[in-house]
């Protein structure tokens, strides 16, 4: 299939914002379609995977490199460019990312938790990207009202 | 002067609520304890216990990162103690060349164990390390402090 065949079956997201779940110490990202559709995308991801999120949409400076910071060096010194993360697939309640990588015209995939494609794509400055048909299996499509409720409570 | 080190496991700090990653050089006259955050000290006992996670970790991820394009860990040196902030250099090879990537410890200690790359500390790290003050540390620890993680 052609690289821009592809992508049209693609929806770009931009993160929103990152919602911290106090009562099972998870974070919730969420995502907004890029097209400015309202319904949105939420991934549940773990305290850590979600500060690394956070990190990187806040723009804050750390003291020492983080993990998805290191992976960014990693590219830096090797010329890897992360040029799209997508979001594949869901199993359960478990979502699968692939990470397209580029180097001097040779492109690779790596298997990847959305958690750390979407911690690195954001760093990369790195278009992402769910398929139609995991946006259409995407849980929570009427959460908005309760993601509402849970940042009200936690102000 | 370098020396190698092998991790010997890890323990829980309850004074500050963090997780020590305990490494030993091979005659055992050494110690380095490196204080580590909890989804690292998680990462490293993943590695050690070789428990392969149903989806992969940071780390895992890392590892394909550098396996995607053929780039080998070499090594890894634990260089710097700067009030209790520590640096390490991870040492690679990619095509043909030569790389060293800043990093903290504990990353580089992760992807050393995932691939099989000798740890290394520096000389000046060991030395700033073996103060009075962390044996008195060490002594006050009871038994129940070292284990397992449960995570």
């Amino acid at each position: 299939m052609p690289a821009s065949q592809e992508k049209e079956s693609l929806i770009q997201l931009t993160v929103d914002r990152v919602v911290e779940d106090s009562n099972t110490d998870t974070r919730i990202i969420v995502l907004a379609r890029s097209d400015g559709g309202a319904e949105h995308f939420m991934v549940w991801v773990g305290a850590s995977e979600g500060e690394a999120i956070k990190r990187a949409v806040d723009a804050a400076i750390t003291p020492r490199p983080m993990s998805h910071d290191l992976v960014k060096s990693f590219g830096e010194h090797f010329g890897i460019k992360t040029e799209r993360v997508v979001l594949t697939d869901v199993k359960g309640s478990t979502y699968y990312a692939t990470v397209f990588l580029e180097n001097k015209g040779v492109g690779r995939t790596i298997d990847a938790r959305p958690s750390d494609a979407i911690a690195l794509a954001l760093r990369c400055h790195a278009p992402i990207y769910v398929t139609q048909d995991v946006w259409k299996r995407r849980s929570g499509q009427n959460l908005n009202a309760w993601l509402s409720k849970l940042e009200t409570k936690e102000v | 002067m370098i020396t190698q080190m092998q991790v010997k496991g890890l323990m829980f700090d309850p004074y500050n609520n963090a997780y020590i990653v305990i490494l030993r050089d091979d005659e055992q006259s050494e110690m380095l304890p490196i204080w580590v955050g909890k989804s690292e000290a998680s990462s490293i006992s993943l590695a050690l216990e070789n428990v392969a996670p149903p989806r992969p970790m940071t780390h895992d991820f890392m590892k394909s990162y550098l396996d995607a394009f053929d780039a080998k860990v070499i090594s890894v040196v634990i260089t710097d103690l700067n009030e209790n902030t520590y640096f390490s250099k991870i040492h690679l090879t990619y095509a043909d060349s030569e790389y060293t990537v800043d990093s903290r410890p504990s990353d580089a200690i992760a992807l050393a164990l995932r691939s099989h790359a000798p740890i290394f500390a520096s000389e000046s790290v060991i030395r700033k390390q073996t103060s009075e003050e962390l044996d008195q540390w060490l002594e006050n620890l009871k038994p129940e402090d070292f284990g397992k993680l449960d995570s």
